[in-house]
């Protein structure tokens, strides 16, 4: 056997150009848009109902109403109770979730493609006759209040709740969880949650995508069938306006005695999806911390030792949403973390980023964007962004070609007017006896234990 | 559904390296997985850990590959990659672009081949601190973190290898050497103990002659020596054993766990389908029951861990509310559980409905694809088995389910593991 030559990575092969696949739009006459992809490797179909029902577009004493109302909706409906509506819809396999989000709540179904009239009636069902029986609102709600007793011992969700507390303002949906607090959820009656749905679950600017092996045709008709009489719109929108707390850098560590290690997180008020910078900040941020070769986790992980990974995510959404570092790091190096996430964000603001780097992280998400295009499911969130950000019905045809287009210039200039590290605000979770006295001996701000 | 038809072919090289072929162009994306034949279970006394902490180490460069380079090259690929170890074995695994499958073939066999020439000192220290954050990380600062070290040790008597956990302890991480790492290496990483699939978009008139250029010249090792410690186990615990752990955590969970008939028993099925009965889906008998009609839990979870060696573990959780406790979650686990001798056959049904769906989406994934064929490959020398699964779980009667449970999850067989929030004094 002739020995090969193994110094030298093998080059790449011819690219293979592949297409988001296509796919058909149209409206029901009530407004509710409708996006059909088929997609017949396998006998499986994903339908996803978005309405504009979304945690961002209600006042602080009304917090989690949108999520808990979405969660409420498995309880039954105005045909059968919670067990048989379970029944009915496991007995055909179809897998029913919801989500609920800042802009939306998302109804989706999983099921094999020859169940899929039965599965469009119970959505429909689901959707249009929920009944929110009192015992399951109440359940669903004690639920709820448990999870966020459960999330106050958890020091990576302390940690996200803090950030969402200290980045901005009081009184904005960013500055408290997604699920609401204790004081908001506790007083929610089944009035509440059925008055929600009835004005809030309307088709007027949402959508409904199905993608899978399916024939077009046919689901024109189940839609119209199961949603063409459905009318009104969503009585709420989101469209406030965000500020941060403060401009100044500070330091804030949540006491979370005998802490192992620290959970760490570093950032400021972000920015929103709708921003023109949006491709080139996204690369910006893989070169920072979005990806395993990353600068911050090369510092931190391989060159440093100090935590299992780092990353670095700016949270897109309707309105700005945080930019935020985020890691796990023992005591002991707390400080010297720290340090080194922060110089890391000096440095790329000062001295911007390389053509390298760009290139690297342009092939990167140029490439693994075709990995994310297997299944039902992940097409149809991709159409579902198109929804939620009003992005062009194009938008993922031309997302290569636009990310492949992304200049060294445009990334320096993004990252530049977008991470401030004169502005962030460092939160920390940990054992404050162990950690505050050589965090506040970094002098980046005033430091408060709380 | 009508039966699935994931295409297959099998090869195995001289040196013993078995390849699986799944070919699907569909998408221009390739999966690259490689099944070792070796994990936790194969870990000797005072070296707990040390197959994770090896994995990590696979991360740190082969001769012609400079650390970090392997990630580098993925992911400037545009690939994904990563790699699991559990008790009986660990794999490695990349998803890319098909353009560049020749890429990962290049990476796996070079680890596969030349990996201690890379190794030093430093590396080694390096991936240690990252394993020690790891294990901070995952399970010393989490509540209820540690819940799967203690339940593994109630159901595993001390010297047999499922009684330690995946993730080790710090002593021995501090006491792994080089030459461990060699001894390792050579012991279990060689091309006879290992499966490599390739799954997704791929020129098939080429394929094999790849593989065999990157896998060929790597030389066959010795056997794989037999398993440490005492793998005699009684097929039931044969008594109620608990353990009952005040600690910093927010809501009571009740842990319960049952020896069960290992993966590679025609009776690990049952268990699976039982398994699936109580706990998958809302309209399974512990969501049901515990969740939303007794309200004594806030969530349930359940699992049948595939295990191979002598008996696996069937395991229930339930989750309390503020005022819950344990007793009252305990008593209603065992009730339901044991109320399962009258299972009935419209479960049995929506169970494998279920299921057939969730496999079907599984598939969906080239990566998960070439997981299972590596799998069913090493496990049963079978990578066919995936088109039968479901089969498999079809034939499982009501009859059966009746009688595991009356043989199986009764009180001769139970771990319990109690979690209760530390009083404030």
């Amino acid at each position: 056997m002739s020995l090969l030559d193994r110094t030298q990575p093998p080059a790449s092969g011819e690219i293979r150009q592949f297409d988001f696949p296509e796919v058909q739009t149209g409206a029901l006459s009530n407004g509710l848009d409708l996006k059909i992809c088929v997609l017949p490797r396998l006998p499986i179909v994903s339908v996803n109902l978005f309405l504009r029902a979304g945690e961002g577009s209600l006042v602080e004493g009304r917090a989690g109403t949108a999520v808990l109302t979405g969660d409420a909706l498995e309880g039954g409906t105005l045909k059968r109770n919670g067990s048989s509506l379970a029944e009915a819809l496991e007995g055909i396999g179809a897998r029913l979730g919801v989500s609920t989000g800042w802009e939306g709540t998302s109804i989706s179904v999983s099921v094999l493609a020859d169940r899929l009239p039965e599965a469009f009636a119970l959505l429909a069902e689901v959707t249009l006759e929920p009944d929110f029986p009192s015992v399951e609102v109440d359940r669903v709600r004690e639920q709820q209040l448990a999870e966020i007793r459960q999330r106050s011992m958890d020091p990576s969700a302390l940690a996200s709740d803090e950030v969402s507390r200290r980045f901005y303002a009081e009184g904005l949906p960013y500055a408290r969880p997604q699920v609401g607090t204790e004081s908001s959820i506790s007083s929610v009656t089944r009035d509440q949650i059925r008055g929600y749905a009835e004005a809030c679950y309307r088709p007027g600017s949402g959508g409904l995508i199905i993608v899978g092996d399916v024939d077009p045709e046919q689901i024109k008709s189940l839609s119209s069938e199961y949603f063409g009489s459905w009318i009104g719109a969503p009585s709420a929108v989101d469209n406030f306006r965000v500020d941060a707390q403060t401009r100044e850098r500070r330091v804030w560590i949540l006491d979370r005695p005998g802490s192992v290690q620290s959970e760490v997180r570093l950032g400021h008020v972000g920015v929103a999806r709708t921003t023109p910078n949006y491709l080139p900040l996204s690369i910006g941020n893989l070169l920072l911390g979005g990806t395993f070769t990353s600068r911050l986790n090369l510092n931190l992980r391989e060159r440093n030792g100090f935590t299992y990974g780092v990353r670095s995510r700016f949270s897109f959404r309707s309105q700005p949403g945080p930019f935020q570092v985020s890691t796990a790091v023992g005591n002991e190096v707390t400080a010297s973390a720290v340090r080194e996430i922060l110089s890391e964000l000096e440095s790329l603001v000062v001295d911007g980023v390389t053509r390298e780097e760009v290139d690297a992280a342009r092939d990167y998400a140029a490439g693994v964007f075709g990995l994310h295009l297997e299944t039902a499911g992940q097409i149809a969130s991709r159409l579902n962004q198109i929804l939620v950000y009003g992005l062009p019905d194009d938008y993922y045809h031309l997302y290569r070609d636009n990310i492949r287009s992304v200049s060294t210039e445009e990334v320096t200039s993004a990252v530049k007017a977008h991470i401030r590290p004169d502005e962030v605000q460092v939160v920390i979770v940990g054992d404050a006896e162990s950690i505050s006295g050589s965090v506040d001996a970094l002098g980046l701000g005033p430091l408060e234990v709380v | 559904m009508n039966q699935l038809a994931i295409p297959l072919e099998r090869h195995c090289l001289d040196n013993g390296l078995k390849i699986v072929l799944s070919q699907d162009s569909t998408v221009p994306i390739v999966a690259v997985n490689i099944w070792y034949g070796v994990g936790s279970r194969n870990e000797l006394p005072g070296h707990t850990g040390f197959a994770h902490l090896f994995e990590h180490m696979m991360f740190q460069g082969s001769k012609h590959v400079p650390k970090n380079k392997h990630f580098e090259l993925i992911e400037r690929a545009g690939g994904t990659l990563n790699a699991t170890t559990w008790f009986d074995r660990t794999n490695y695994f990349e998803t890319v672009p098909s353009r560049d499958l020749e890429l990962a073939l290049w990476l796996e066999s070079d680890r596969m081949g030349w990996m201690l020439p890379a190794m030093d000192q430093e590396k080694l220290d390096n991936q240690r601190d990252v394993v020690k954050n790891e294990k901070r990380q995952r399970y010393d600062n989490q509540p209820y973190g540690d819940w799967d070290q203690r339940l593994q040790a109630l159901i595993y008597p001390k010297d047999h290898p499922y009684h330690h956990p995946v993730i080790g302890s710090v002593e021995d991480l501090d006491a792994a050497t080089l030459e461990d790492v060699a001894a390792f290496f050579g012991t279990y990483y060689v091309p006879n103990n290992a499966v490599l699939t390739i799954a997704g978009d791929f020129d098939e008139s080429q394929v094999m002659d790849l593989v065999q250029r990157y896998f060929g010249e790597i030389e066959a090792g010795a056997p794989i020596p037999p398993l440490p410690g005492d793998s005699c186990l009684e097929p039931i615990i044969g008594d109620t054993v608990r353990e009952h752990v005040f600690a910093e955590v927010p809501l009571a969970r009740v842990i319960m766990g049952f020896r069960i008939p290992p993966y590679s028993s025609e009776d690990f099925a049952v268990a699976e389908v039982s398994r699936a009965l109580l706990g998958m889906g809302r309209a399974s008998r512990l969501y049901r029951a515990l969740v939303r009609e007794r309200r004594v839990a806030k969530g349930v979870v359940t699992y049948a861990f595939p295990l191979l060696t002598n008996a696996s573990m069937l395991l229930t959780w339930a989750t309390g509310y503020p005022d819950s406790t344990p007793e009252q979650l305990e008593a209603a686990l065992t009730e339901e559980i044991e109320a399962l001798v009258e299972a009935r056959q419209s479960e049995v049904d929506r169970a494998i409905a279920l299921t057939e769906t969730d496999l079907v989406r599984a598939l969906e994934h080239v990566g998960e694809r070439a997981n299972l064929l590596s799998m069913f490959n090493l496990y049963f020398d079978d990578p066919d088995r995936l088109n039968h699964e479901i089969d498999r779980l079809r034939a499982v009667t009501v009859e059966q389910i009746r009688d595991f449970a009356a043989s199986q999850l009764g009180s001769d067989n139970r771990a319990v593991l109690v979690y209760e929030p530390k009083r404030k004094s």
